[in-house]
């Protein structure tokens, strides 16, 4: 196990970078390794993708792979491989925008719930319980199909929904820190001492439950791209023609009896983003001394 | 005695969860700012048909007679009647439910030997290749959507091998061998999901029983390591994991709504997605309803479960 004032204690030069490296666990050196690989290719992607992402003609529609179009044709002469690379920067941008309103949302509430205590928790406790209760695809369904049609395909309510879907599920957790931390000598010190309610939150509370959330954060964003491509997927989430890797996947499963390379790239994109940011959080975990247990999905 | 009032608490918070999940519903769907019924019809909504859906859901009652109107009638088994096909809601539902709970019950026969092979498998063979390549493949797995997984099985049995039906239709003149046939893609793509979160804990649990006094005892008795396995170290791997079992049933609940709909097998998860699209708002009501009772259920009985095999209360 690592302590936290580990990972911080780089000075600059390589050399000391290497030795913090050699400190933190494999798991958050690979994952790490592979979110820079996406993150690059999300941020120069549209101007190193060799078609562009809506650009028809490209070729034989369905003609399989070759050496210019590793990934196939899709049914409307697309490149699919120019597609997931101009989806990289859509999943990403909507993953990481949700899951931060979701853990923003659900750590005031979380915290201010569990400091609070009394029936002001119990009641807000009891009603994340049942928002809780309603399966995360289907809660996630219901609050799309309650936003009606104008806004169906907008990113801001895929955002929303990503958001809602996990405001709950961190607030949780973060009663549970505060709560945890609000017993401790320090706390009652800075209440002796006279701080109001509002400064010890600020100053002491919050500042110890960071670890929770961070871990939180990286835990819940590598589901978020699993939610949104599965919104996509069943067509509640982004719209054609946007190249989100969902949506791709259930575009070119139309015809995999004709081509069945079709759905593996944007496929692998995802598989691999999510392998990425579970490593990731799986480091991130055990440098914070938490486990890396995945509740719910 | 300690024991029975720990149940029938959980029982009755279980309740007051689910009658908060009806308002959290409700209001989701019918109290939210916009107009229910111009948001069910769309751009197609003329003043007659907007009057006439208002009727059909009583639209111009206040929002609490409704409410209490339609807790009624679910508490009472009347669930309504669907907007769209005008039959009532039980009807749709009790055919749709059958089939689920038959795919979930296959799922669930091929979902346990996948969760204990593997795991045994690593346990025996701990820190080896074998057991490094196992965890890899779980993790891979794991980050997978459930509608990837079950793409990949399409292409591998019904494109390639020519196997299995791509598309899954059933209904109540299907024989058994179609029933079974159209079922197992679903229900294998349902067990993975389920299973590669149970071997990593399982293999945690197995090589920490592996370790204990009462594993080296049975194995400085003379018994056959294959007894050891399966006989003593085995039962005690698993009761920890019946905590995951339970979160994989609460995961069925979601799972089904994607690998249904991608096999277009006539179950209860695509008729919550058919119901979300034609925006049939008592037939999503009810369905959303009946998700959550689910999901309420098996956490419940996890909780009692855990509450059951706790020594330290049996005592009393």
């Amino acid at each position: 196990m690592v302590a936290a004032s580990d990972v911080g204690g780089a000075r600059g030069g390589i050399s000391s970078i290497a030795r913090m490296l050699d400190r933190v666990p494999a798991s958050f050196r690979i994952g790490a390794a592979i979110l820079i690989i996406h993150v690059t290719v999300a941020a120069l992607g549209p101007f190193i993708a060799p078609y562009g992402a809506s650009q028809m003609g490209i070729g034989i529609p369905l003609s399989g792979m070759s050496w210019q179009h590793p990934f196939g044709i899709d049914q409307l002469g697309r490149d699919i491989f120019s597609r997931v690379i101009h989806g990289g920067h859509v999943v990403l941008l909507l993953s990481i925008c949700g899951t931060a309103l979701g853990v923003l949302v659900g750590a005031v509430i979380g915290l201010l719930s569990g400091y609070a205590g009394g029936w002001i928790d119990t009641v807000v406790q009891r009603l994340l319980e049942s928002i809780i209760s309603i399966p995360f695809l289907v809660l996630a369904l219901l609050a799309i199909a309650a936003a009606g049609p104008e806004l169906a395909g907008s990113p801001f309510l895929v955002v929303l929904v990503v958001g809602l879907v996990y405001a709950p599920r961190v607030a949780r957790m973060a009663r549970a820190a505060a709560i945890e931390i609000a017993t401790r000598d320090f706390v009652t010190v800075a209440r002796l001492r006279g701080e109001r309610a509002w400064s010890v939150m600020r100053r002491e509370i919050l500042p110890n439950a960071s670890g929770v959330l961070l871990v939180e954060f990286a835990l819940r964003a590598g589901y978020a791209p699993v939610l949104i491509g599965s919104l996509g997927f069943l067509g509640f989430g982004m719209r054609p023609p946007t190249p989100e890797w969902g949506l791709m996947i259930a575009e070119n499963r139309a015809l995999i009896i004709v081509s069945p390379v079709t759905v593996l790239g944007p496929g692998l994109a995802l598989a691999s983003l999510v392998v990425g940011l579970n490593l990731f959080t799986d480091g991130l975990a055990r440098i914070f001394g938490r486990s890396f247990v995945r509740v719910d999905r | 005695m300690i024991m029975l009032r720990l149940i029938v608490g959980r029982t009755l918070l279980s309740l007051l969860t689910l009658l908060l999940v009806s308002g959290v519903i409700f209001v989701i769907l019918e109290v939210l700012p916009g107009d229910v019924a111009s948001r069910i019809l769309g751009r197609d909504a003329t003043p007659e048909t907007l009057a006439l859906v208002r009727a059909q859901l009583h639209l111009n009652d206040p929002a609490v007679e409704r409410y209490l109107r339609w807790l009624g009638g679910m508490a009472s088994g009347d669930f309504g009647t669907a907007l769209t096909s005008s039959r009532p809601i039980t009807r749709i539902l009790a055919p749709r439910i059958f089939n689920t709970v038959l795919l979930a019950g296959y799922a669930f026969l091929i979902y346990l030997p996948l969760a204990v092979v593997p795991a045994l498998i690593q346990a025996i063979r701990r820190d080896r290749p074998l057991d490094h390549t196992l965890s890899v493949v779980t993790l891979v797995l794991l980050s997978m959507p459930d509608f990837l997984i079950a793409t990949l099985l399409m292409i591998g049995f019904v494109v390639t091998l020519q196997l299995l039906p791509a598309i899954s239709l059933v209904d109540q003149s299907s024989s058994a061998i179609q029933y079974f046939r159209a079922m197992t893609l679903p229900a294998i793509t349902l067990a993975i999901v389920m299973a590669v979160y149970a071997v990593r804990m399982l293999r945690d649990n197995l090589i920490e029983v592996l370790g204990s006094d009462y594993v080296r005892m049975a194995e400085l008795k003379g018994l056959p390591r294959r007894a050891v396995l399966l006989r003593h170290a085995l039962p005690n791997a698993l009761v920890p994991t019946l905590n995951v079992t339970a979160l994989n049933l609460a995961y069925l609940i979601g799972g089904v709504v994607v690998v249904e709909k991608v096999f277009s097998y006539p179950g209860f998860g695509s008729l919550l997605v058919d119901s979300l699209q034609l925006r049939d708002v008592p037939l999503i009501e009810a369905t959303v309803l009946i998700a959550a009772a689910v999901y309420v259920g098996a956490n419940l009985l996890a909780d009692i479960g855990a509450i059951l095999l706790n020594p330290r209360l049996r005592a009393s």
